[in-house]
């Protein structure tokens, strides 16, 4: 069956019931949604299906045939932030980053959504979605501010070389 | 000094926002097998049989391990600081704790492994269990630990003790004697990334374990100690941690994947699923503490009675460390001449505790804090003013002969009070964290102030009456 | 190469008739609608269907609203109940996390099991409330009850097609609140007034739904809520479990039940 995400189309060959988010992570190798409990509890696997957040983790990819899914991956670069991610940068709404991608999806929903949205809004649509570090001010803090457009990249001093990202050497013999 | 003060971004921000931070479970390494326990279903049964020739057999299945395959099976997680072993990494004859594993497996996907692991076929004989640590010491009650109901390895006592000053005679003097009873309960500490580990086999004859510790050396530590291997053998890499709070500080399941790689000769993972996480991994621990405060009418504590048990689960792990913390902060931040302190060590049949924010400290602080409420109220004092009072100041000894030599709980009872608008007395407001004189140095704190000038110094517990052990 | 240790037959019907056709009699097929129950269930291995039917494009999703009856199709989401009429939409608002309710449906909120811990189908006493009939087919054809007697007779080898009720004069309900998104409630009570005859019903005093009788007559005798309130337990036997107490569901049904009557009117 065939998937886009990010843009890009797949032939996905993983058995039809397989949950979006193996699909992702393990036959297409994009990783930011994570697998925090694999039974819609936590909101950290939530990635956009046609523009909805959705849980990966509940979702049989044979359900959602011919979608276009959408993942962090997809939302800007280090150099290039979207104002999601910049909104989570800029209010340090990011500590172990594991709970981060759901959270942004979820949020990103929220932007593309028209009108104005209000921070008990915000608090509402963000309520699936476990963080265990934050204590989830920043989090809405950021959220509320990217959603009403209170983001300005500039504000944020961008560190060309994140040190987070290379900690991990790949073994050879394995996938780039 | 450029950061102090200053908005910088995190080191790790943008690899977290932009989805590109590498997590155990995101590192791909090609052939990769998956891994599953089996588990005791039992909280206390002896094993009579393990037969895993059937999930060998099931096709994609790599490698099964038992207690057999583990070449030093009983280690202790404190063994370097010579608290003797206790804890095999397989159960070997007998089970302690529901989920216990008593064997592991790796195979090709998920599914099979899950599949392997229903192949394997164990006997148990039940035992009672012990879930209840006020009776574990009973003489009728269930014991399963080598060393007895409690942990019996605290120097020459079996269990942590505080001994300072004359605690009979401060209880002769006390106006009023107030007890309490607090039992904090076990927490799991959920970290959204559950316990995961990725070993795997380098042509060099080296293991290479991307692991989610926290504590790094300490895991390769147990991981050598287990596999009986040098150091130079492992690579443990880590510090891309999705959550810990305490609970990655036991070395969960690099050890099991080493084992299962080397016999694989394949890389191997371990991904706990939330279950486990909740039913399996280690918790904060439950205690129980029994505070007892000799008091005066106008609000001096002269001296406290303690006795802790601290639930330690089936082993030991790091439960000897969290109740010596425990014994440390017992009185608080508040000066208490005449102490004794007896802390226990008490085993069940629950997952081992650990670790968790304050290892030993919250649990005490909590009934120590709500116990300076419940001695203000029957002192009819305000609690505030009470804490105060019997702060620590400059010079004050605390309960383990430690020089205080630059408390701060004057001032932050005093800001939290300001922040919070409460209205305080005059004389209270006006109180510092200098060297107690005049009313707030009345007879019975003279003995414990150290000499003028001498703060700084380590005081002497030959001095003093007693000594920490 | 990973064996696939037993492939599961997996069927998409685009229609109806197919969707039907498709589940016969039931007998060992697995129901994927929004999938938020069963497919952890698979992924932990705890389910290994050998026959997945799943129904997301068979047309079975939808609200309709015609002659003072509203009519639910099985497949519509529990998010696009929120706006249904008293007290379903209540009860659709407070059913896990936006996402979920997104993907959760009515008819899997009908099927759903108790949970290991605790009782699920936060629907059932709105439902139950709105004297609401369930169409399904399965074994010895189409048939249509009212929801208690469907979720009596247990989903097993029946495949639900819709629920529909007529539109009440009213509908109120009260609850224990959340503690977060991801708790089920501990206790919702339910009331409607439909034809002038008020129905009760309270979800997660058991393993289903239950209809409160002795509430409804002491009501029916000219009682006011308080008395109701006195008759509430009259129809549960509460269990403890991982939300609450026994004895603590049955302390605060009686309240619930004066809250959601006063709020009735």
């Amino acid at each position: 069956m065939r998937l886009t995400v990010n843009g890009t189309e797949h032939d996905v060959l993983s058995p039809p019931l397989t949950p979006l988010l193996q699909v992702l992570r393990e036959e297409l190798s994009i990783t930011s949604p994570k697998a925090g409990c694999q039974q819609g509890g936590c909101g950290a696997c939530t990635v956009l299906v046609d523009g909805e957040p959705r849980r990966s983790c509940l979702t049989p990819i044979a359900s959602i045939e011919g979608a276009s899914v959408a993942t962090v991956e997809g939302l800007g670069t280090p150099e290039e932030l979207s104002p999601v991610q910049a909104a989570f940068h800029e209010h340090y709404a990011a500590q172990c980053g594991f709970c981060t991608s759901g959270f942004m999806m979820a949020a990103e929903a929220l932007v593309q959504r028209d009108g104005e949205t209000s921070r008990e809004e915000v608090i509402e649509a963000l309520s699936g979605h476990i963080c265990r570090c934050t204590g989830y001010v920043k989090i809405i803090d950021a959220v509320t501010a990217a959603v009403n457009g209170d983001v300005d990249t500039a504000r944020v001093e961008v560190d060309q070389s994140p040190r987070g990202d290379e900690a991990v050497t790949l073994i050879p013999g394995s996938p780039a | 000094m450029k950061a102090v003060g200053a908005r910088l971004p995190r080191y790790d921000g943008l690899a977290h926002v932009t989805g590109r931070t590498q997590y155990v479970d995101d590192v791909r390494v090609h052939g990769t097998l998956w891994t599953k326990a089996v588990r005791s279903p039992h909280h206390s049964a002896r094993i009579l049989s393990i037969d895993t020739s059937k999930a060998e057999r099931l096709p994609g299945v790599h490698a099964v391990i038992t207690a057999a395959d583990v070449p030093h099976n009983v280690y202790g997680h404190l063994e370097a600081l010579g608290v003797p072993g206790d804890e095999p990494l397989i159960a070997q004859d007998e089970v302690r704790w529901k989920g216990q594993v008593v064997a592991a497996v790796a195979a090709e996907s998920e599914e099979i492994a899950l599949a392997a692991v229903e192949a394997v076929e164990v006997t148990y004989e039940e035992r009672e269990p012990v879930f209840d640590i006020r009776i574990a010491s009973d003489p009728d009650a269930p014991t399963f630990h080598q060393w007895g109901s409690t942990y019996p390895h605290f120097g020459p006592h079996n269990h942590r003790r505080v001994r300072k000053g004359d605690v009979d005679r401060a209880f002769e003097d006390a106006d009023l004697i107030v007890e309490g009873v607090y039992r904090p309960q076990a927490i799991e500490h959920v970290p959204l990334e559950t316990q995961v580990a990725l070993a795997v086999p380098e042509p060099s004859g080296r293991l290479t374990i991307y692991t989610c510790t926290q504590a790094m050396y300490f895991s390769m530590g147990v991981v050598a100690a287990h596999l009986q291997w040098p150091l130079a053998k492992l690579k443990l890499i880590g510090g891309t941690v999705g959550g810990g709070f305490g609970g990655k500080v036991d070395t969960a399941t690099e050890t099991i994947c080493a084992l299962l790689a080397i016999k694989a000769n394949k890389p191997v993972k371990w991904r706990f699923t939330r279950e486990e996480e909740f039913l399996v991994s280690s918790t904060r621990a439950p205690w129980h503490i029994e505070l007892k405060d000799a008091v005066t009418k106008d609000g001096w504590i002269l001296g406290r009675r303690t006795l802790t048990l601290h639930d330690a689960g089936a082993y030991a792990r790091f439960s000897p460390y969290g109740v010596t913390k425990h014994a440390f902060h017992h009185t608080g931040a508040y000066t208490i001449p005449n102490v004794r302190f007896d802390g226990f060590v008490v085993f069940s049949n629950r997952v081992p505790t650990t670790a968790m924010r304050g290892f030993g400290v919250t649990s005490v602080s909590m009934a120590t804090e709500a116990h300076l409420n419940r001695v203000a109220e029957q002192v009819g004092m305000d609690p505030l003013e009470l804490r105060l009072k019997n702060a620590n100041r400059i010079g004050d000894t605390t309960g383990n002969h430690v020089v205080m030599h630059d408390p701060s709980t004057v001032v932050v009872t005093l800001a939290a009070a300001d922040a919070a608008g409460y209205q305080l007395g005059e004389e209270y407001r006006s109180m510092t964290s200098e060297r107690r004189t005049g009313e707030l140095l009345p007879e019975h704190l003279v003995a414990q102030q150290a000499p003028d000038g001498d703060h700084l110094a380590t005081y002497n517990p030959a001095t003093t009456n007693g000594g920490a052990h | 190469m990973a064996v696939p240790v037993e492939a599961t037959d997996v069927v998409a019907p685009s229609s109806l008739d197919a969707a039907v056709a498709a589940f016969a009699d039931g007998s060992d097929v697995t129901i994927v609608g929004g999938g938020t129950i069963v497919l952890p269930e698979i992924t932990h291995g705890r389910v290994r269907p050998r026959r997945a039917l799943l129904l997301g494009g068979a047309g079975l999703a939808g609200v309709r609203s015609e002659s003072g009856r509203t009519t639910i199709g099985a497949m519509t989401s529990v998010a696009d109940l929120e706006s249904a009429p008293e007290p379903l939409g209540e009860a659709a608002r407070h059913v896990a996390d936006a996402e979920v309710r997104a993907q959760a449906t009515i008819g899997g909120n009908l099927c759903a099991p108790p949970g290991v811990e605790s009782p699920r189908g936060d629907l059932q006493a709105a439902l139950i409330a709105l004297g609401a009939d369930v169409r399904s087919t399965g074994a010895g054809g189409e048939r249509t009850e009212p929801v208690e007697a469907f979720l009596a007779a247990g989903p097993e080898g029946r495949l639900v097609l819709e629920v529909s009720f007529a539109d009440p004069e009213a509908g109120a309900s009260a609850s224990v609140r959340r503690p977060h998104a991801h708790a089920y409630t501990i206790m919702r009570v339910c009331a409607a007034r439909t034809g002038g005859e008020v129905r009760l019903a309270v979800s997660g005093a058991g393993p289903r739904g239950i209809r409160l009788k002795a509430a409804e007559a002491a009501l029916a005798g000219g009682g006011d809520a308080a008395a109701a309130a006195e008759r509430a337990v009259d129809d549960v036997t509460p269990q403890d479990d991982a939300l609450a107490s026994a004895w603590y569901r049955g302390k605060t049904l009686p309240v619930l039940v004066r809250r959601a009557l006063n709020d009735l009117g």
